[in-house]
């Protein structure tokens, strides 16, 4: 077990590495970040001298190397944009991105289990053909125009929700909130419909066939056969038997809404880290482009790790075989 | 109708062809599935819009009035013309109205499918070929190679496919004779979708890679001295076919989706040669002026085909489990 | 005393969400509070809320006294005295007087500064008494006390404490985050990129004309986001609106639009000094553009009516020069623009033996001027009306300065805003041969002796008359090598709540002591 893990936290930690490497190289392609830093009377002597500043004109390895001294020491470096340390900034935004992501995350459970129960006990019905079918519109138009026809409607028409940003926060140690307040919540609403359609559908499909599959099982028949209620059997039997597959698969869509939501705060406004993000590239700001990436790619191999490591502890023969859930 | 049953059917065929041990119930199967989709409103339904929408593409100059991507023949005079309602300017009517540069809606969309499709399919089925092959040999090979390409998946995934489409616009840029940069764009984009595409192929192959690799039948092939591609090939393959295929139809609609994704956050077709994922972008720019068809009729268009190419893949999920009957 | 009764109103209202917190959103966050760091519209227009300059530009942009209360010329043009400003007071309470002038002077002067090319004609400032300073040029400089109205004084005490002498652009300081100007607002509050807040500072010596208790700033860069906050009253304020948007908004209930125009002319460029065409299907043959009639050709096959009529909604003017009618300096004798006449180029086409047309790179951006990519797009079918095939290709400014630095294109888009509102600005940039401080922006390459034998002539001109002849000789010059083609001035369409009273400056800046909620 032990060295089952060990190996796989050094995988890990390669992994990151490798990220970085590909991060850095990439950075000379997104753009150049002195026209952002210099006005209208910049002459070509302060473009160099500039780039000489920050190290620009190095090759993109010796740049990542630099990154990585400055990064084993906690220090992320300095946004060119906001002249500020990476990690600070980092910090601010990630409350609301969490904050975000987990409202989404419990919308598409909710309605998604929901849902995948109902369509399956009713598969031919007429509510679940056309539940099926309606739900496959969020999927069949970018989460873009969602967001921004759900704003049309329910901001700029109906004005009964914000339009952008997270309403009014309130910093609880640090962590600033915007569950304790109603404009808040309100203003939750929109973005997390918008990010957590996509993984709602999916969860609905998902539970919908292990339900069918379950309901199908000699345990249900027999359950069945012994005249137990329907409703007792649809939920104490055959939904607790769908949950594990789901659960393991919303674990692995947790960082999908990570990422996705940098379209959906990009189109809300929402003051995120995907937002710092988008505008990073905007303004090539390298520093916190990079702080970016290997803050997602941490989250990514720690969740692979947990999963490959719950896996492990359940069942060894299982170690190699998590194929299970794309 | 029977078109699409033939289509889908001629997809069988071809795994059918193969000499396998079980090509008697592949066609068994095959009549099955027949069966299902003949009984099947939804999947009728779907694979006619769909058809309809691919042959609108592929013959788009032979019912496109004009030919959108020809700066020549547009008058921007005729911009912004309602659909149906003749040209303050011009007096000339559009059935589907112009966008902002005087061009007919109903051509763009016809041509930016073409494009859009083009892009999807292509960028799907490099996915597939590389996730498949990584996914085949990951599971059958196991080892440091799995290891390897498992974390190259994790790497994969870090990545938000705009910057993937970023870096590779950034190389392409580079090394890409001038001549050829017009086009580049397009490839662009099929690489980019089709390398954040790739890691569920490959999971879903190795996944089933690892149970077939156990089976009688395979060591049974092992034993007789067969090679190890071979084996992949031959008998693996055929047999996690079925999940690859699921996904690709889903992921087809994905991919046109997701152009339409990288197009709105800067990265995308060029705006002379619009997808259809460029048209929303631009489109949705004319939501609150007024000027709705620019958007609506792409958007409307985008939806009927990523829906119905989901549906059909929904469809065939259910279709191609054996233990839904 | 107005403002005392107010601060007293506010005081007695207590809370700061009263009735009077003004809410705007712009594109991009101002990206420093140091106002001698960047030098860019979003940064200045917005800091010129905090601090505030020796001179200040009015409603109608006409420079007028602000720290300063008057400035006269010093001998035979050796440079400028100013007279200060008594009992003006830093927000912090320091007093300002002519030490922090020196110190502005040496900071915003100094390498790290952005600024500093406004100095450029400075040969040394000097405190003559606690209220008076003076500044010498190395030459007569007619137009230095306009070209300063951007440069905001800052408390030399405060910058010593806070160990923020000189900008820092690359690691930040205390002045990147705080502001201590002596404007009429302070800045209370600063989460970079999300939200800047701003409060009247109730000792400013000026006579308050606003009625805001509270201003508060959020970028919005989507511009459908942006409206759609404008139209559902979560902002009071919104700069930009799209222009497509801006009739239907106008028209809509609790909105309006305001509409001007911007001092940035929109032209076109061509690379000059390329001896060989780089892009399209022509790449590696001679290029064209060298020749004037090509030129010419290309600025008569344009219709900038047409563009303006659909894709600017009629919300811009053409431009016949480099800057627009509203500067000084704009040459009245060149005030004609080229009219689209496709013969005309055509024939043009034909005596430079190019009858068949050609093919060629058009870059353009496609986030940096209104609907710049959909311009260039016009531009793309009206050039192929008359044979030549312009291979267009848009890309984010992050990705477009650098391409025209290193010389990728053929033709390009280029917009330009006289920082000194001064015809000279546009020369001095764009038109001078690169050299050194001059032509800093010349992509192209173009080069003429009598544009560079005039320019200093112009800079040091003192006699008004004279120095206009000058100017109309060189838009003359411009105007016969078609060096640019000119295409229109931007306008600047502004949205705000009905109950918001504003006031809009061809440069784009909104000023917060103008506005008043009703």
């Amino acid at each position: 077990m032990l060295a089952f893990v060990l190996r796989r936290v050094f995988q890990s930690i390669i992994v990151l590495l490798v990220v970085g490497l590909v991060a850095f190289s990439m950075f000379t392609f997104v753009g150049d970040p002195i026209d952002n830093m210099l006005g209208q009377e910049r002459t070509q002597a302060d473009i160099e001298r500039l780039r000489q500043q920050l190290g620009l004109d190095q090759p993109f390895v010796v740049q990542y190397w630099n990154f990585l001294q400055n990064a084993a020491q906690g220090n992320f470096g300095v946004s060119y944009r906001q002249g500020r340390p990476v990690s600070e900034i980092l910090l601010e935004r990630a409350p609301a991105t969490l904050e975000l992501a987990a409202v989404s995350a419990l919308f598409a459970m909710a309605l998604g289990i929901g849902l995948g129960v109902f369509t399956a006990i009713r598969r031919d019905g007429v509510a679940s053909n056309l539940i099926m079918s309606i739900s496959l519109i969020g999927v069949s138009l970018p989460t873009f125009l969602i967001g921004i026809l759900l704003i049309w409607v329910f901001a700029v028409e109906l004005s009964w929700l914000p339009s952008f940003g997270r309403g009014e926060v309130v910093q609880v140690g640090g962590w600033s909130t915007g569950f304790l307040t109603s404009s808040g919540l309100k203003a939750l609403i929109l973005p997390a419909i918008t990010l957590g359609l996509y993984q709602m559908t999916l969860i609905m499909r998902l539970v919908r066939s292990e339900m069918l599959e379950v309901l199908r099982q000699d345990y249900i028949r027999f359950a069945r056969a012994r005249g137990l209620r329907e409703r007792a059997v649809n939920f104490r039997h055959a939904l607790k038997n769908t949950l594990v597959p789901v659960i393991t698969v919303t674990g692995l869509q947790l960082g999908a809404i990570i990422a996705f939501a940098i379209i959906t705060e990009t189109v809300f406004q929402w003051p995120g880290v995907g937002l710092l993000f988008i505008n990073a590239i905007q303004f090539v700001d390298i520093p916190v482009m990079a702080a970016y990436l290997m803050l997602i790619s941490v989250m990514f191999v720690g969740i692979n790790l947990i999963v490959d490591l719950l896996y492990f502890a359940i069942d060894p023969r299982l170690r190699a075989g998590r194929g299970k859930g794309h | 109708m029977s078109d699409a049953s033939q289509g889908a059917s001629r997809h069988t065929d071809a795994s059918a062809e193969k000499p396998t041990p079980r090509s008697r119930f592949g066609r068994a199967w095959e009549s099955d599935f027949a069966w299902k989709f003949r009984h099947s409103p939804v999947a009728i339904i779907a694979s006619a819009v769909a058809l309809l929408i691919v042959l609108a593409a592929i013959f788009a100059p032979l019912i496109a009035p004009v030919d959108p991507f020809d700066p020549g023949a547009l008058n921007l005079m005729n911009g912004f013309t309602p659909p149906g309602t003749p040209n303050a300017f011009t007096g000339e009517t559009f059935l589907l109205g112009t966008d902002d540069q005087g061009r007919d809606v109903f051509s763009t969309i016809l041509y930016g499918l073409r494009i859009s499709l083009f892009v999807g399919v292509s960028a799907v089925l490099f996915a597939m070929v590389l996730g498949v092959t990584l996914g085949l040999i990951a599971g059958y090979v196991g080892g440091w190679v799995d290891t390897i390409i498992m974390r190259i998946a994790d790497i994969q995934l870090t990545f938000p496919s705009i910057l993937v489409a970023m870096l590779i616009f950034g190389i392409a840029k580079g090394v890409t004779p001038v001549e050829y940069r017009d086009q580049m764009a397009i490839w662009v984009l099929i690489l980019a979708i089709g390398l954040s595409d790739w890691v569920q192929f490959a999971r879903v192959v190795r996944g089933a890679t690892l149970v077939q690799a156990g089976r009688e039948y395979v060591q049974a092939a092992r034993l007789i001295g067969r090679k190890g591609p071979a084996i992949m090939l031959r008998h693996i393959l055929p047999n996690v076919l079925s999940p690859v295929l699921v996904i690709a139809t889903i992921s087809l609609a994905l991919a046109i989706i997701a152009e339409a994704t990288l197009s709105f956050l800067g990265v995308g077709a060029p705006p002379t040669q619009p997808s259809l994922g460029t048209l929303i972008r631009i489109g949705q720019g004319f939501l609150f002026s007024g000027e709705w068809w620019i958007l609506f009729f792409p958007a409307l268009t985008l939806l009927a085909l990523a829906l119905s190419v989901n549906l059909l893949g929904d469809w065939l999920r259910d279709a191609l489990n054996p233990r839904l009957k | 005393m107005r403002f005392l009764t107010m601060t007293l109103t506010a005081l007695a209202l207590g809370a700061p969400a009263a009735a009077e917190t003004f809410r705007w959103a712009g594109q991009t966050d101002p990206q420093t509070l140091d106002p001698h760091a960047v030098s860019s519209t979003p940064v200045l227009g917005f800091l010129n809320n905090a601090y505030e300059g020796l001179v200040r530009r009015g409603q109608d942009m006409t420079i007028e006294p602000a720290l300063a209360t008057g400035w006269e010329p010093i001998g035979d043009g050796e440079g400028w005295r100013f007279t200060l400003r008594e009992g003006v007071t830093f927000h912090d309470g320091a007093t300002f007087d002519a030490d922090d002038v020196i110190f502005s002077y040496e900071r915003a002067s100094s390498e790290q500064s952005d600024v500093s090319s406004w100095f450029a004609p400075v040969s040394r400032v000097e405190k003559v008494d606690q209220y008076t300073v003076d500044i010498f040029t190395s030459a007569p400089n007619p137009i230095f006390p306009d070209s300063i109205a951007n440069w905001m004084m800052m408390d030399s005490g405060w910058a010593e404490e806070n160990d923020t002498a000189r900008p820092d652009k690359e690691q930040g300081n205390h002045a990147t985050l705080n502001a201590n100007g002596t404007g009429a607002f302070r800045v209370t509050g600063r989460e970079p990129g999300l939200e800047t807040t701003l409060a009247p500072f109730d000792d400013w010596w000026g006579e308050a004309e606003h009625n805001i208790t509270e201003a508060i700033f959020t970028p919005i860069q989507n511009p459908a986001t942006a409206v759609a906050a404008l139209i559902s009253g979560d902002v009071d304020m919104i700069n930009p609106v799209p222009i497509q948007d801006a009739e239907r908004l106008d028209a809509r209930e609790g909105v309006k639009v305001i509409k001007g125009i911007e001092a940035r002319v929109i032209m076109l460029g061509v690379g000059h000094d390329h001896s060989q065409l780089k892009f399209g299907a022509d790449a590696g043959e001679p290029n064209p553009f060298q020749d004037v009639r090509v030129r010419r050709a290309v600025a008569q096959a344009i219709s900038v009516p047409a563009i303006l009529q659909t894709i600017m909604r009629g919300n811009a003017e053409p431009a016949s020069q480099l800057v627009s009618p509203a500067m000084r300096g704009f040459s009245e004798p060149n005030a004609e623009g080229v009219t689209q006449d496709i013969e005309s180029a055509r024939a043009l086409l034909d005596e430079a033996n190019y009858g068949d047309g050609f093919s060629f790179g058009l870059k353009c951006p496609n986030d940096r001027y209104l609907n710049d990519e959909a311009v260039c797009q016009a531009i793309v079918s009206m050039l192929a009306q008359v044979g030549l095939e312009a291979e267009l290709e848009t890309m984010p400014v992050r990705n477009y300065w650098p391409e025209l630095r290193e010389d990728a294109f053929d033709m390009f888009l280029l917009g330009w805003s006289p920082g000194t509102f001064d015809a000279e600005h546009p020369i001095r940039f764009l038109v001078a041969t690169p050299e050194g401080n001059l032509g800093t922006w010349n992509f192209g390459g173009f080069s003429n002796d009598r544009i560079d034998e005039i320019l200093p002539m112009i800079q040091s001109e003192i006699d008004d008359t004279r120095r206009q002849e000058l100017l109309d000789e060189a838009a003359a010059i411009i105007q016969d090598e078609v060096a640019y083609v000119p295409l229109y001035v931007q306008p600047l369409v502004w949205g705000a709540r009905e109950s918001i009273e504003l006031v809009q400056r061809p440069d784009d800046f909104f000023i917060l002591r103008w506005v008043r909620v009703n």
